[in-house]
């Protein structure tokens, strides 16, 4: 019987539920200038609504460095990423190519390859901390909702 | 290689079901099995072999071959019954599939189910260390799936089989499951069965009321565009892969006795126990579905195929009628989960799953010890996306529906400590210490060739 390990094991190191998902590519050239001023707003607005649709993503951030040549894509996300990129790859190719279109070799979202992309980019955390590693992102947007109805509730017996 | 199955001139035409998809599939190619309903009610067996000797192997095959029924006029219940015939990664290579043939094949049907454990939650007493024999052992190469009207037909075709091997040592059979329908065609936990499949694009029709849209034909048979507008490029070569597919199969023990005591345990009436089982199926036992019969069970509504199946879940977003847990729910959401970022489309299969042993006597709490239960058979050209992303997503997880850890409650595996929650106005119920209902046995992946890919098996030596 072969071992489950190989079969499973995707790069990213796990806390709980919680999994970092950590990517390092080369940028096209020009693409550092081209990837500050589409993301100059960050995730706000309409960027911020399909980020939430994802429902399974804390934070995530982008960082330029080397001289402008880099980039490292940084996360922290619920569950296996593996499972449901194919329903994004369907759903929201477009977001994911805007993200992604200025890193080198970046093969688009539609294309069967795009996962096998992300692997080969992706680099595992040296250790990985969470200070709610159970917790997952529907969770706590349950919990706040949870709690302030239950302050309402409180503030209604004053 | 043209596949021959025995056929009864029978001019009973399904007539009320109109027909609205035209045939594109080469279904002369395809097995009966991919795109054949159960019969009604149902008799049959499941065989596996293990070939010790290419020769012999290719000898069976040549054996077998004209009795493999094609999918022709699938719709039409005219088989007195038929023959499928499917194939393990170990007994391709036990065939002497050549190497190259044989890594084309996708990751997670090289590895077999076994392999697969983590993934699929089959851990703790569902772990492949308690599997029957010869689940999760190299020993398994070819299964038959027999599916037939009675017990004539059914020893018809088992004596074909049978004749296929007899004589050659190097052939064993390491297997063998009868099955037969349950009365009204139930499940053992009592409930009907087998409502829904999704409806294989260009297969020839008719659609049955409420199984929905036409899915994309590549879904379920390789050779043809799926949803992602791909056409399988796997396994090597295309003779191989062309109308042939990929079966989950899963053998399920049910735990009827402990479904009933938990029941009782958590109502104070006998129409509590029958809700909250609803609740957890999303049906009622006789098939009515909770969206359409909130509040009682309807026989008639049950019973009636043009209706029994046609619902969606736009009118109960809340989950007051049918729960977000719940099985049917969770395995498929239908348009349960259209805000999400969820491409249900490419989450289908064909079931074609049977059940197996007696039924539990009405009102028994105590097990009798029986071995009954039911064997999920999963058809579909992507194994990852459809029976493993159901498995570990939709079963096993409930963050998809903002449940936490919560898992289905009939088919899941919480280690008897599961919990059931039940959306409910002003506060939901949630039931704890949900125990185990549903024991997985023994489960293996099977690639299904088409008939012609049959004929380049057995001769792979001319």
């Amino acid at each position: 019987m072969v071992t489950t390990e190989k079969a499973v094991k995707r790069p990213g190191a796990k806390a709980g539920q919680s999994n970092e998902f950590t990517l390092i590519t080369p940028l096209k050239p020009g693409g550092a200038e081209r990837m500050r001023k589409l993301l100059a707003d960050g995730f706000t607005g309409d960027r911020q609504k399909n980020t939430d649709r994802i429902a399974t993503v804390h934070d995530l951030r982008f960082v330029i460095f080397d001289n402008d040549t880099r980039v490292i894509f940084a996360s922290t996300y619920d569950g296996d990423w593996d499972s449901y990129m194919d329903d994004f790859a369907t759903i929201i190719p477009d977001e994911l190519d805007l993200l992604f279109h200025e890193c080198e070799g970046y093969p688009g979202a539609r294309n069967p390859n795009f996962k096998e992309w992300l692997v080969q980019n992706q680099v595992e955390a040296l250790a990985f901390y969470s200070a709610y590693p159970d917790a997952s992102v529907r969770s706590v947007w349950k919990a706040l909702k949870t709690k302030q109805a239950l302050d309402g509730l409180l503030d209604a017996a004053n | 290689m043209k596949g021959r199955a025995t056929k009864v001139m029978e001019s009973q035409i399904e007539a009320r079901m109109p027909v609205t998809d035209a045939t594109t599939l080469d279904v002369s190619d395809i097995q009966a099995t991919v795109l054949r309903p159960r019969p009604r009610p149902y008799k049959g067996e499941y065989v596996i072999l293990r070939i010790d000797d290419v020769a012999q192997g290719r000898e069976m095959l040549r054996r077998i071959l004209p009795h493999v029924a094609p999918a022709d006029e699938w719709w039409r219940p005219s088989l007195p019954g038929w023959l499928g015939i499917a194939f393990t990664y170990q007994g391709l290579k036990a065939l002497g599939v050549p190497q190259s043939s044989l890594d084309s094949f996708p990751e997670e049907f090289r590895e077999g189910m076994a392999a697969r454990a983590a993934i699929l939650n089959d851990v703790g007493k569902n772990s492949p260390a308690n599997w029957e024999y010869p689940f999760g052992t190299a020993d398994m190469h070819v299964a038959l799936a027999i599916y037939s009207k009675d017990d004539s037909s059914l020893e018809t075709i088992l004596e074909r089989a049978r004749q296929s091997h007899h004589d050659l040592p190097e052939i064993s059979v390491v297997y063998r499951l009868k099955f037969s329908e349950l009365p009204e065609g139930r499940n053992p936990f009592g409930f009907k069965d087998g409502l829904h499949n999704p409806h294989v694009e260009g297969s020839g029709a008719p659609v049955h009321p409420g199984y929905g849209r036409a899915i994309k034909a590549g879904e379920f048979i390789l050779g043809y565009p799926d949803v992602l507008g791909e056409t399988a490029t796997s396994p090597e070569p295309e003779l191989l892969r062309r109308n042939g597919t990929f079966v989950a199969f899963r053998k399920c023990h049910t735990r009827v006795a402990e479904f009933r005591k938990y029941l009782r345990e958590q109502a104070s009436s006998p129409e509590e126990e029958e809700l909250i089982a609803a609740k957890m199926v999303g049906r009622w036992r006789s098939g009515a579905p909770l969206v359409l019969a909130p509040e009682q069970d309807d026989p008639k509504l049950g019973a009636d195929a043009d209706r029994n199946n046609r619902f969606s879940y736009a009118d109960d977003l809340q989950g007051l009628k049918c729960p977000f847990s719940s099985h049917i729910r969770r395995v498929n959401p239908r348009d349960a989960l259209k805000n999400d970022l969820v491409a249900t489309d490419l989450h289908y299969f064909l079931r074609r799953g049977t059940n197996y042993g007696p039924p539990l006597p009405e009102g028994v709490l105590e097990d009798d010890g029986a071995d009954r239960g039911g064997v999920f058979l999963l058809i579909g050209a992507h194994l990852k996306r459809q029976f493993e992303f159901i498995q570990s997503q939709w079963v096993t997880d409930g963050n998809f529906i903002s449940h936490g850890r919560e898992q289905d409650p009939i088919i899941g595996n919480a280690n008897d400590g599961g919990t059931y929650t039940i959306p409910k106005r002003p506060i939901r119920r949630r039931l704890h210490g949900l125990p185990q209902f549903v024991a997985v046995r023994g489960g293996e992946y099977f690639f299904m060739p088409g008939l012609r890919a049959l004929g380049w098996l057995a001769n792979l030596d001319s």
